[in-house]
């Protein structure tokens, strides 16, 4: 794994996948900058604008759970970002330093006593729009994939 | 994010302008507040230019509809993107709203 910051370009390769990992502070104006990044770097893969649009979308919830509810805002915790490239994957992981949560027990925001609540949908999109979602034991780490080549 | 709006047939139409996110929102639910004391019941929201919206925007979609039906408004989405469109699906918001294909049809249905 290398770090490159935000500017490092991502590539496609079977052996040696290029990671990239982005360590930032618990801060809301993070977030843009996170998936201003990630959709830079992913400028040169041809991925369709449906893609786009959710890859963007999850990251940004994942950052802004990892922040927010994860880190509590509190600047001094980090959020890391590795993502990747990987047999026609995006793959990319967000890890706060949070005590984690149960994503299992999250109250359905489809269901009708939930819709009038004005949050709790966003593990709910990532989960619908990424191909794969997986969290680590504790849920402080969320794996998501997404594929990008057809 | 802008927000214009005009007078039509008696009703307010909205236009919102760029994206409804977790930066921008705020801004929109205050806007929204603030027509609705100033007793704009009737409103159309034109999505046309909304670009990109996630779960604080959606969030506060809800939330100014709350407050619309709380003051027995009502209020219309007009011209959503396929993609904007869908999150309505995916997260069966389009159940909660009244979602209309285009300004024209959601200004009838006020009449």
């Amino acid at each position: 794994m290398i770090n490159l910051g935000r500017s490092g370009s991502l590539r496609n390769s079977k052996s040696g996948n290029k990671t990239i990992i982005l360590k930032v502070p618990s801060e809301i104006k993070q977030i843009k900058k996170v998936s201003s990044g990630i959709l830079d770097s992913l400028a040169s893969q041809n991925i369709d604008e449906a893609a786009l649009f959710d890859i963007r979308l999850c990251v940004e919830e994942a950052v802004r759970n990892a922040i927010v509810h994860g880190n509590h805002c509190d600047k001094r915790l980090s959020v890391t970002v590795s993502y990747w490239i990987e047999e026609g994957s995006f793959i990319i992981e967000v890890e706060d330093e949070g005590k984690g949560f149960d994503h299992k027990y999250l109250p359905d925001p489809t269901d009708e006593g939930n819709m009038l609540r004005n949050h709790g949908r966003g593990v709910y999109l990532i989960k619908r729009l990424m191909n794969e979602v997986q969290y680590n034991d504790t849920g402080n780490k969320v794996r998501m994939v997404k594929r990008i080549e057809q | 994010m802008a927000l214009k709006t005009e007078q039509k047939n008696g009703l307010m139409v909205c236009h919102i302008d760029g994206e409804i996110d977790i930066n921008t929102a705020p801004d929109l639910k205050r806007a929204f507040d603030k027509l609705l004391s100033k007793k704009e019941l009737k409103i159309v929201i034109n999505l046309t230019k909304v670009t990109y919206v996630d779960s604080s925007g959606l969030a506060t979609l809800v939330e100014i509809l709350k407050n619309m039906r709380a003051y027995g408004g009502k209020m219309r989405l007009t011209n959503l993107s396929p993609k904007i469109k869908s999150l309505f699906e995916i997260t069966k918001l389009e159940k909660l709203f009244d979602i209309k294909a285009s300004e024209e049809e959601a200004i009838s249905t006020f009449v």
